[in-house]
């Protein structure tokens, strides 16, 4: 298994090569949409324009750029934004803690609730609580996670005067209060939307198993009824479950710009946001090949997960 | 096209006198099904009337010039603004004085046009090509496979920002994006689906009395697959609305000219926490749209479900 691991980690760079060539020509290959226009400023005489051009590189043939750019990513020197010219390995590093902590939060919310919610509906089946899940499983995919998001914001505003803090990343460690006010509402809410799919497919595998010869040969041994629920019927949809987390984890990414944005966390989401109105190329650059690495690492994690699941999967 | 019964009637030798039970009635068959669906029921009125306004706004904007409402959405009015819900202005007016109501329904216009491109330019072409590369299996399958898995890794938004940097914001960027993404969806979930239906014994038998492919293909194992691509299009409507709706409140979506229930939530969040009204009524109507689609999109895969066909007679 450690072996099909290294060997897919081999293709990482040859991905990401291919990603950032892509990257690099498409921001280049329209003329109208030149970010020196945008940093002169309206009015901007086309010398102040050519002088832009000229300290940006951007005058350069595209190979001599992307061959610049390439070495001083590869040298972790990642360049400087095109506005505030600022270090863009700092500015990555800053943000990075509020974004990972709102996407691990959400993943671990929307398992803990699609999981239980899942089995529990489809151990009870076509009771009221298996309407009320199902419900709300219907609900979490159809109401926009912005429009909760809102709600969120404005319903405590307009009842108690409350506001969540703003301000800069403080560590769980620091001051668990302040960050749980900031982080845990926004992650319930993306969570939540995550939660649906995990859910709907956890109830579907579930009544599957429940119904196989194995479960009523365990029910049949007298088993007691939890043993066969979780040890016998669970475990067996363990693999198609580590499959939608996956899925899930690619929406929560998603999400997460929109919480970062509505919430005014200053995470990477709202970074990429940012540079990407501003066409500061050398930050989605790198923000490309970051979303790319996470996607493929998370990827991978999931296909080896299934080994150690089941055991008749192997990797060679 | 001849019913069962005389079918059978002319089959039989003149003279003979038996008859078969009458057959159920087509309008009988869906109101049974109708009075087992209560929620469908519901989603399928939600889609219908969503469609109706669409269609009228899409009509009254692209070739009157107008809007189908009782004020114009975009006209400024600062006299009006920022006004609750009353009797003149059911939805209140927002921070241009324009009518919330209006603009609500205005609004239904880029929804449908974007659910509509999802499913004609992206979600059908693509389910076509799904059934096709899993009926074949080529070098074309594997091909389209590759760059759907590589497409769909990868969260839409980011994709719509690497896009938006390179060739600048507005409906056609999006219609790219979502277009692309259905495709993609609707060849993934065919593909599937077609692996499956081309072991069905009905393939073999028409092979074996000489079919061609092409004819399998498309008078078999279309068919077959239809409930999916009816189930799966209503999905993909929704998530495109959805999609549209994200991209716009994020302010990176169509032009802000453009009435769109994303662009009243972001330009109502500023004045949210005291006129939450604002935000409310296009928040809800983009829930009700999606939860119409979603709902008709389960109840459609438990009715056209092969296996519970027996029941409709």
């Amino acid at each position: 298994m450690w072996r099909y691991a290294l060997r897919r980690l081999a293709f990482l760079p040859l991905i990401i090569l291919a990603v950032s060539i892509i990257t690099f020509v498409l921001l280049r290959v329209l003329p109208d949409q030149d970010p020196a226009v945008l940093m002169a400023g309206q009015g901007a005489s086309p010398e102040q324009i050519d002088a832009i051009h000229e300290q940006l590189g951007l005058d350069d043939p595209i190979v001599v750029q992307y061959i610049t750019w390439a070495k001083g990513v590869a040298r972790g020197d990642m360049g400087e934004t095109y506005f505030g010219r600022r270090d863009i390995a700092d500015e990555i590093v800053r943000r990075f803690p509020a974004s990972a902590e709102l996407m691990v939060l959400s993943l671990i919310i929307s398992v803990i609730i699609g999981v239980s919610f899942g089995v529990l509906s489809a151990v009870m089946r076509n009771s009221l609580i298996d309407y009320l899940m199902r419900f709300f499983a219907v609900l979490g995919q159809s109401v926009p996670d912005f429009f909760l998001l809102i709600l969120l914001i404005i319903i405590p505003s307009i009842i108690w005067n409350y506001a969540a803090p703003i301000g800069g990343y403080v560590a769980p460690w620091e001051d668990p209060w302040r960050n749980a006010r900031i982080y845990v509402p926004p992650s319930m809410i993306l969570g939540i939307g995550g939660a649906a799919g995990i859910m709907r497919l956890q109830r579907t595998t579930m009544l599957e198993v429940l119904n196989s010869d194995y479960v009523r040969t365990a029910r049949a041994k007298g088993l007691a009824s939890w043993v066969v629920i979780m040890g016998h019927a669970f475990r067996n949809t363990l693999a198609p479950l580590v499959t939608v987390v996956g899925t899930s984890f690619t929406a929560i990414f998603a999400g997460s710009v929109i919480a970062e944005s509505v919430m005014s966390i200053d995470g990477l989401g709202v970074f990429f946001l940012n540079s990407a109105l501003q066409r500061d190329f050398p930050v989605v650059q790198f923000l490309v090949l970051y979303t790319a690495t996470v996607v493929i690492v998370v990827n991978l994690i999931v296909d080896l997960s299934y080994a150690v699941i089941d055991p008749r999967v192997r990797y060679r | 096209m001849a019913s069962r019964t005389e079918a059978i009637a002319a089959a039989l030798p003149p003279g003979d006198s038996w008859s078969l039970p009458p057959e159920t009635p087509r309008s009988v068959a869906l109101g049974r099904i109708a009075r087992g669906n209560p929620v469908g029921v519901l989603a399928l009125i939600l889609v219908v009337a969503f469609c109706v306004l669409g269609v009228a706004q899409v009509i009254s904007h692209d070739f009157f010039d107008t809007t189908l409402a009782p004020y114009d959405p975009q006209d400024i009015h600062a006299e009006i603004q920022l006004q609750g819900p009353s009797w003149e202005h059911p939805f209140g007016t927002n921070q241009r004085g324009n009518d919330m109501f209006s603009r609500v329904l205005a609004g239904a216009r880029i929804s449908f046009l974007i659910g509509l491109m999802a499913v004609t330019l992206g979600f059908i072409p693509g389910a076509l090509l799904g059934i096709i590369s899993g009926y074949s299996q080529r070098w074309l399958d594997y091909v389209i496979q590759r760059s759907a898995e590589a497409w769909s890794a990868f969260p839409v938004i980011f994709l719509y920002l690497a896009l938006i940097t390179a060739f600048g914001r507005g409906l056609q960027t999006i219609a790219i994006v979502i277009i692309i993404s259905a495709v993609f969806g609707g060849s993934r979930v065919l593909r599937a689906v077609a692996l499956v239906a081309k072991q069905n014994d009905y393939v073999e038998a028409s092979r074996s009395v000489g079919a061609s492919e092409t004819r399998i293909l498309f008078r078999h194992i279309v068919p077959n697959v239809m409930p999916i691509i009816i189930v799966g299009a209503s999905s993909v409507f929704a998530i495109s609305v959805l999609t549209e709706s994200a991209l716009s409140f994020l302010g990176i979506g169509v032009d802000p000219g453009t009435p769109s229930w994303g662009i009243d939530l972001f330009e109502g969040l500023p004045n949210a926490r005291f006129f939450p009204h604002l935000v409310v009524f296009p928040g809800i109507a983009i829930s009700l749209v999606v939860l119409g689609f979603n709902l008709l999109g389960d109840t459609l895969r438990d009715v056209l479900d092969p296996r519970l066909r027996g029941r409709l007679g």
